[in-house]
């Protein structure tokens, strides 16, 4: 008892300073709501890493680029097949398709008050070219090069924007190319030549600023914490509807749902499945779900024998509980899809119906000499759904006597090891997907034009699983070039029977479903399929 | 005279030594984290380049990192970088090392302090008291506490203290430092909020920062008091078994002189050991705190640099836990000089 009264009589300053400061801190404000003219954006922003539009990879820094900077082009996130003007006001292509000139608004002015011209758009195009990183991908893969970029991408004066094709392709495609990849941002090439550091073309710089015509303005970025954009005024649209734009990285779901529903975030980006669920029946917030161009699939590695055996491969087709993920797991994460090519487009078939069937399945593996099964690894990132995924496979794997072990990591992990071929299964998501148009998802997962291991054509999927069909590539090559649409979609659904009938060492299990969650104050939020949002008409009540 | 001079001279000669020791610490610890990092599974420039990059962009990358040249010459860039000062570029910040490192640290600084001062100011009294009723109800309630604080995932206790004190009550701030209202608004002296808000002179922000710090601050401070007052209860045992307090009863002392006059005064030196290293544990960042909490912090930074392989980063917060632990222990050596008169 002494004690105890010796300890208050002690503590008796320290309690008197630690009431001062609680009358303090329940004299503080406590955020009610987030101010009118400003949207708070929690998102994990882990994955947020560079805002250059050459090398910027990623689903997150669309959301950003496509609000720092304009495009020449926009798709309607309602139509995607219906091309928007931008920048360009209008745009032609050739008769013999292979080329297409934009002509561009007058008086658009960047950030910097620098009037934008053809020059900057061409300028920016070849930059990314030039540079050879991440983003010159897709520009590389219609055959544009550091070298004959100068001389392919030109501006004919200050508002006219020539790109001739190197070979011949769908000008749709580059089209949709210039309307949703990072890497068709238009810079302000002086505002970015005046950081230029050892002839990087402003990389450094452009890694933590922007330089850009779009509503809003870079203010500040603290990586893994927040960035703020703030309204551009002088935007050609007309200034925005919101003041700023607040992303805070909130890397926890649960600690995002808290907030939401208290109101500190207007808009809760990649939260997991079941807090996403539970927030559909609070009367204070939407849940805007977003069909993106990706897939979540189970590869297997063709450099493997067992699996370079198509009766494996069907056994394993056979092996894939489809419906029992796609009801259990994925709802928020993706719809059910079994095709390589996206739902909604017109050439996409429907589902071929695969199923769970393990007898078959026992019976296949019997026949290629496995009738006790075989020991094999998963790889596959640590991250829900995908990990779900895998432990559902290994689960129905063993139905069939095929023991899996599961070998979790970071994206780094398991791509990389992907992209050297050294793997069994991989449960992952990917296929491109962005531009809407089938040839996207098909050069993504199932082309592969060159299988030896020398090639290392490791932007291809289709090299990575070591899947090689002569027939297919020659029908993937030849659709991208046929001018009759009808005809194009033909080839496209004849790509994804063969496909079927070879069966592909991709199995899509489903297609990727981006939900946000947003505050019933916001309005005029439209999640865009290409993940490239527009947040100039957003508002608040 | 030459008695002193010798004495002068060998305690420089003993600095110097501890100085050479504490530079073959940092440099084995650097060497260290720079072979395991590097033959870790983690491959920076796909971090950089993304899983879809063809071979070409990777490998113009890998070069422009210098990834192509062997080990050592790597190691002996970084170390001649360091040697002019310079932490390096973090890969994927795009930043100088040391400005993110500057402006990650005070928001852990802030944390670990006041989690520290927390985890000290009740587990010291609560180890003592337990201690002094050894067996008794109040000893079991201690250990009770102590057992649930030590044992308890402080992820678990952080999901529910936001539930419960922020989403449902109201009384903390939510993730992250400060609320949106005031984000940006203080001008970044020191980086620390309480500090930055004082300076400024804005109360509200102030009261607003507190609310933020209370729950990750107290989650944290729990788990150091559970350890804390396990250790603090079991220096005071081994004194009050010891002959010279039974001297003092004797004698009639009353018990609360004897527990603090006596055996507290003997403890003070072997708490100030085990405080000093539960800071040093704090500081380098409580990353399951700094995720759940949104909390900007060193943890987080290091544990994102581990996983996307910015050894550049790694390095630089190695380098700097490094010396947080060596400044510590000197501290806790110096303070030995000043409450143990057998060092005097």
């Amino acid at each position: 008892m002494s004690l105890a009264r010796t300890l208050l009589t002690r503590g008796n300053g320290l309690l008197a300073a630690l009431a001062c400061l609680a009358a303090l801190v329940l004299a503080a404000p406590a955020q009610a709501a987030t101010p009118r003219d400003q949207l708070v954006i929690g998102m994990n922003m882990n994955n947020l890493l560079s805002l250059d539009p050459a090398g910027a990879t990623g689903n997150d820094v669309l959301g950003v680029v496509a609000n720092l900077y304009d495009y020449l082009v926009e798709l309607d996130p309602h139509d995607l097949a219906r091309v928007r003007p931008a920048l360009a006001g209008h745009w032609v292509f050739a008769d013999d398709r292979r080329s297409l000139t934009l002509t561009l608004r007058e008086g658009v002015r960047f950030q910097s008050g620098r009037l934008l011209t053809a020059d900057d758009a061409a300028w920016s195009l070849q930059r990314v070219l030039k540079l050879n990183l991440a983003m010159a991908s897709p520009w590389k893969s219609y055959g544009f090069s550091a070298a004959n970029a100068p001389r392919l991408i030109r501006a004919l004066d200050a508002r006219t924007l020539r790109i001739d094709f190197p070979e011949p392709t769908d000008p749709k495609m580059v089209l949709y190319t210039l309307a949703t990849s990072v890497s068709a941002a238009i810079l302000d090439r002086q505002a970015v030549l005046a950081h230029e550091r050892n002839g990087d073309l402003g990389a450094a710089w452009l890694l933590t600023h922007a330089a850009g015509s779009g509503p809003f303005a870079l203010t500040e970025w603290r990586a893994k914490d927040a960035m703020l954009m703030d309204r551009f005024n002088g935007y050609w649209r007309g200034p925005a509807k919101l003041r700023r734009v607040v992303m805070r990285h909130i890397p926890e779901s649960l600690s995002l749902r808290f907030m939401i529903t208290r109101g500190d975030v207007d808009l809760a980006a990649g939260m997991a499945g079941p807090d996403i669920e539970a927030l559909k029946h609070d009367a204070s917030v939407v849940v805007q779900p977003v069909l993106r161009g990706t897939s979540y699939y189970v590869a297997l590695s063709m450099k493997n024998p067992r699996f370079a055996d198509r009766r494996v491969r069907l056994a394993l087709r056979s092996l894939i509980d489809y419906d029992g993920i796609n009801k259990a797991i994925m709802p928020n994460y993706g719809v059910a899809h079994q095709r390589p090519v996206m739902i909604g487009l017109a050439a996409a078939l429907p589902d071929p119906g695969y199923r769970l069937d393990v007898p078959r399945a026992r019976k296949l593996l019997a026949e290629a000499g496995y009738p006790q099964g075989f020991r094999t690894t998963i790889r596959v990132l640590s991250d829900p759904p995908l990990i779900n995924i895998a432990t559902s496979l290994q689960a129905t794997l063993a139905l069939a006597g095929i023991d899996a072990e599961i070998l979790s990591g970071t994206g780094n992990q398991v791509y990389g090891a992907m992209r050297d071929r050294k793997f069994d299964i991989v449960v992952g998501r990917g296929g491109g997907g962005v531009e809407p148009h089938p040839h996207a998802n098909l050069r993504a997962l199932v082309y592969n034009p060159d299988n030896s291991d020398a090639a290392r054509l490791t932007n291809f999927q289709g090299w990575r699983t070591g899947f090689h069909s002569p027939a297919i590539n020659r029908l993937i090559e030849e659709a991208v070039r046929e001018p009759d649409e009808a005809r194009q979609n033909a080839m496209y659904r004849e790509v994804q029977r063969l496909y079927d009938s070879e069966v592909g060492a991709i199995q899509p299990i489903a297609q990727m479903q981006e939900t946000v969650v947003l505050s019933r104050r916001v309005h005029g939020y439209v999640g865009h399929p290409s993940a490239t949002t527009h947040l100039r008409d957003v508002h608040k009540d | 005279m030459t008695t002193s001079l010798a004495n002068a001279w060998a305690r420089a000669g003993a600095l110097r030594a501890r100085l050479l020791s504490t530079l073959v610490t940092l440099f084995g610890l650097l060497a260290l984290t720079f072979f395991i990092g590097r033959v870790m599974p983690i491959d920076p420039v796909l971090s950089i380049v993304g899983p879809d990059a063809d071979a070409s962009t990777y490998q113009q990358v890998a070069v422009q990192l210098g990834l192509d040249q062997p080990l050592w010459v790597q190691f002996g860039r970084y170390l001649n970088e360091l040697a002019h000062g310079n932490l390096g570029v973090s890969l994927l910040t795009g930043n100088p090392v040391g400005a993110d490192i500057a402006r990650v640290f005070p928001a852990t600084l802030e944390l670990a302090t006041f989690a520290i001062l927390i985890g000290t100011l009740a587990g010291v009294p609560l180890g003592v008291l337990a201690a002094s009723h050894r067996g008794h109800w109040q000893d079991n309630a201690v250990r009770l506490l102590s057992l649930t604080g030590y044992s308890t995932p402080v992820f678990w206790f952080g999901m529910m203290g936001l539930l419960v004190f922020y989403a449902w009550l109201g009384w903390a701030g939510g993730s992250g430092r400060i609320d949106l209202a005031f984000d940006g608004l203080l001008p970044p002296v020191t980086g620390l909020m309480l500090v930055d808000s004082s300076l400024a002179g804005n109360w509200p922000a102030f009261g607003n920062s507190v609310r933020h710090l209370m729950l990750p601050a107290g989650i944290l401070g729990l788990h150091s008091m559970a350890y804390i007052s396990r250790m603090t209860r079991s220096f005071m045992l081994a004194q009050l078994s010891q002959e010279y307090i039974l001297t003092a009863r004797v004698k009639g002392l009353p018990e609360s002189r004897v527990i603090w006059g006596h055996a507290f005064r003997n403890i003070r030196v072997q708490l100030l050991t085990i405080v000093a290293l539960a800071y040093g544990g704090l500081l380098e960042g409580a990353v399951l705190i700094e995720t759940v909490f949104a909390w900007p912090g060193f943890g987080q930074y290091l544990t994102n640099s581990m996983l996307l392989g910015d050894m550049s980063a790694v390095m630089g917060c190695v380098l700097v836990v490094g010396i947080i632990f060596v400044g510590l222990n000197l501290l806790s050596d110096l303070l030995y000089q000043v409450f143990d008169p057998r060092m005097h």
